[in-house]
């Protein structure tokens, strides 16, 4: 009846372990995963509270369908009218929009999908993160380094990647940071804190004392950019210095979904959107973010959890499944693959995404 | 109840040869589920290896095998998950010390209802954190912790045997004096046989192939009995040695974690100045106040405060970790739980052991053995 699982937390992108408690096949808590090699155990508040999504009373439960308003639909006339709609456009007409919350295999079948369609404008929103396939440095590289770079508010909101900045400092290490704000959480822990406007400005005139520090024992810890080119102005930096990067990105999988999918950024996403006629939403919210860009749009299609502002502008929408619920691998920050299992069943009519990519997929009669 | 010894062993030929020590535990574990004297066995199963113990519920005896042994690199706590979520079940659960501790508050607090409860209890060297074990035995016995097939601390060594049936030693003090080994709060534990259960099980005073248990309760009397009645173990007398010997072993221990309790919570108690450090770096994140297994007000204080500040880091330590300090550190009991689960490494279980510690040289109070509640505690959980 009462019984306790491992899996990964859903909900930033340092891959944590937790434990979910279920009584009666619901999650009713969380208890601490001591084994975990990323967090010994140790979990952030949000972390704590990633199961609170499962019960929500914005979850959807059943297809649903624009009839003037959104109503509830069965999965027949949804997927039905997903297909004929699909089925009337060309591939390029057709845009499909991931997010870094989507598992592994979520993106491959979503992949699969596209090219079978031969559509190209597919991708998932990693704010401004491109995508990269350089070596990162991992949580051990983190700790043991004697001096550090932070960009970005690492310890509020990454608290166990920030954990591995503390444990340095703990053990001698030097630690600055660098952001907009006046003060930060991980400035105040810092050796030095640097106010600054502009991180690309930063990065060109990096400060000598950061650049006569930075050795083969140093780490920077990226956790905000504000244009993709800067990534790799700090990948220049780190290799010159022989030292280690690693980027802290958004979601779950962010990392995961950059292997597969095309990572974009805020005007590469507006560009595709502006593109299509149909936009096939899988796990994001885009509307949230950047409505002006879906005025153009024909037909939306979203596959969600929760009733959000997508799903209000959507013409069908298709009751997806929370991690918990479903199974799969995310990748984190530093590059680990970690599988979770199905701990619950889904609520209602939802289905697992990759059951729902599938089943759109047979009625279009493709096979992938 | 005069204390009363008895060797015990498994009638169970799977479960003698499963447990840790005789199988016992396990054994009257089934006992209680086949007679129906309770719902449900509350213990450890293994997860991925040796150092990943998960809290189980075990419904059907026959599941008892898959929990057998003593796993010391699982510092769980029980208390929570049974004020929580199995209130409504007859329950025997496997404790130890600081498992019966918890429930002992928990039960004076009338948030588990000891009647309903057996209590079995496990005599306590220590815990050690699962990676920081694993560390250690890449480290310093330079062996694959994947290669580990048990682990043990006796005789002041841990332990480590392999597949190949081989055994590896070296003394816990030397660990400990590098920063692995036992969690700091386990090594302040004096705690080492759970007189607050309703039996004492271990290895101390044992030959091979038994349980020593010391009957603390009734109740724990009975069971005992009716285990054996039952055909479920057989038990004989332990020579007069030998609970000679294992009354010198305790003793020892609890003069360690004496000395461990002035190391850490006198000479090498952090300075006002770390404090300050530690509590800047507080991320307000609540996951101590959530692991403590006496913090289980509904409507916390400290959620109240969080509100009106909107969350801003750094709280202030005098109300954010004072509230906290007020309404429990009378009746910390030391289990470390605080500690292990806080993500910016803050030794939190140090200033609560170190405040009851003073409380009850003054009082008498022991959190999670006296009788009584604390004559001083926050007012919203009665
Ligand atoms: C961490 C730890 C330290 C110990 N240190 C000592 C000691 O210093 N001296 C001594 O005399 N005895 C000690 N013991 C007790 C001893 O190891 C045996 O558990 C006891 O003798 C019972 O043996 P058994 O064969 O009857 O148990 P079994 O029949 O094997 O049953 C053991 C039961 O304990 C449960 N269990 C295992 N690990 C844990 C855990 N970490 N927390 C809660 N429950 C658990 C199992 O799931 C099982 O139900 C310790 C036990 C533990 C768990
Ligand atoms: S740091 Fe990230 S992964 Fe870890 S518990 Fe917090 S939200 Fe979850
Ligand atoms: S606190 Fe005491 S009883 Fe609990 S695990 Fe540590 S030594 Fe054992
Ligand atoms: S304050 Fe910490 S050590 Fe004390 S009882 Fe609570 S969790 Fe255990
Ligand atoms: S667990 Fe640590 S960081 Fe979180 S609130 Fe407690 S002391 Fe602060």
């Amino acid at each position: 009846m009462m019984k306790v699982t491992h899996t990964i937390c859903p909900s930033c992108s340092v891959g944590c372990g937790i434990n979910l408690i279920t009584k009666n096949q619901e999650v009713v808590g969380t208890y601490p995963y001591k084994r975990h090699p990323v967090n010994e155990g140790k979990n952030c508040l949000r972390g704590r509270e990633c199961f609170e999504f499962l019960g929500e009373e914005t979850r959807i439960r059943t297809p649903l369908i624009k009839k003037g308003n959104l109503v509830d639909s069965d999965w027949e006339e949804v997927l039905n009218m997903a297909a004929r709609k699909i089925n009337s456009l060309k591939g390029e007409d057709i845009g499909i929009l991931a997010s870094g919350n989507c598992t592994n295999e979520e993106c491959k079948n979503l992949k699969k999908f596209a090219d079978a369609l031969n559509v190209e404008n597919i991708g998932y929103y990693n704010h401004n993160f491109p995508k990269f396939d350089f070596k990162t440095g991992t949580l051990e590289d983190l700790e043991n380094s004697q001096f550090i770079l932070v960009i970005g508010d690492v310890l509020k909101d990454n608290p166990l990647m920030g954990r591995r900045i503390i444990l340095a400092r703990e053990n001698g290490a030097i630690i600055i940071a660098t952001d907009y704000p006046e003060k930060t959480t991980t400035g105040i822990n810092a050796n030095k804190y640097i106010q600054i406007t502009s991180i690309r400005e930063f990065l060109d005139k990096l400060d000598s004392e950061i650049q006569s520090k930075l050795d083969e024992r140093s780490t920077i810890v990226v956790g905000k950019l504000d244009h993709k080119k800067e990534l790799n102005k700090l990948y220049q930096i780190v290799s010159k210095s022989n030292s280690k990067l690693i980027p802290v990105m958004g979601d779950c999988n962010s990392r995961g979904a950059m292997n597969i999918l095309p990572a974009l950024d805020t005007d590469d996403l507006k560009a595709l959107i502006e593109s299509v006629k149909l936009l096939y939403v899988v796990g994001d919210d885009p509307v949230s973010y950047t409505e002006e860009s879906f005025k153009n749009l024909d037909f939306l299609i979203t596959q969600a959890t929760t009733i959000n502002n997508t799903t209000l502008l959507s013409d069908i929408v298709l009751p997806g499944a929370f991690w918990a619920e479903k199974g799969g691998s995310f990748t984190n920050n530093t590059d680990n693959t970690q599988k979770f299992p199905q701990i619950v069943p889904a609520a209602g009519e939802a289905l697992d995404d990759v059951t729902i990519i599938q089943k759109i997929a047979e009625k279009l009669n493709i096979t992938f | 109840m005069e204390p009363e010894y008895l060797l015990a062993r498994a009638k169970d030929e799977n479960i003698l040869e499963k447990g840790e020590c005789g199988g016992a535990v396990s054994s009257i574990f089934q006992y209680l589920l086949d007679c129906d004297l309770v719902d449900g066995v509350l213990n450890l199963s293994h997860g991925e290896d040796i150092y990943d113990g998960i809290p189980s519920l075990i419904e059907d005896s026959k599941d008892l095998i898959e929990t057998c042994g003593s796993l010391h690199c699982a510092p769980t706590m029980f208390g929570e998950l049974i004020s929580k979520y199995l209130q409504d079940m007859r329950l025997a659960v496997a404790v130890k010390p600081c498992d019966a501790m918890a429930i002992k508050e928990l039960e004076n607090r009338h948030q588990i209802d000891g009647d309903k409860l057996y209590k079995v209890g496990l005599n306590c060297g220590g815990t050690v954190l699962p990676i920081t074990a694993r560390k250690m035995i890449k480290l310093f016995y330079q062996i694959d912790p994947a290669d580990v097939v048990k682990e043990e601390i006796d005789k002041g060594k841990f332990i480590i045997e392999l597949t190949d049936d081989s055994h590896k030693e070296l003394k816990i003090d030397d660990l400990e004096d590098e920063g692995y080994g036992r969690r700091v709060n386990c090594q302040r534990c004096e705690q080492k046989i759970p007189r607050n259960a309703d039996i004492a099980c271990g290895n101390w005073g044992t030959e091979p192939g038994w349980t020593f248990i010391e009957i603390i309760t009734s109740k724990g009397k009975e069971l005992v009995e009716k285990a054996r009645e039952n055909g479920y173990i057989e038990v004989k007398a332990p020579s007069g040695k030998a609970v000679a010997i294992r009354g010198k072993v305790e003793s020892v221990m609890i003069k360690m974690a004496q000395k461990f309790q002035n190391k850490y919570l006198e000479e090498n108690y952090p300075s006002l100045e770390k404090w300050d450090e530690y509590w800047n770096r507080c991320i307000k994140c609540y996951a101590c106040r959530d692991a403590c297994p006496l913090c289980y007000c509904r409507e916390c204080d400290l959620e109240k405060e969080y509100y009106e500040d909107s969350g801003d880091t750094p709280p202030d330590p005098l109300t954010f970790q004072g509230v906290r300090l007020s309404h429990v550190c009378y009746s910390c009991i030391n289990c470390g739980q605080c500690e292990d689960v806080c993500p910016m490494e803050i030794p939190v279980a140090r200033i609560f052991h170190k405040m009851q510690k003073k409380y009850r040289d003054q009082t008498g109070f022991t959190a999670g053995i006296s009788d009584e509640l604390p004559p001083l505690y926050s007012p919203e959980k009665e």
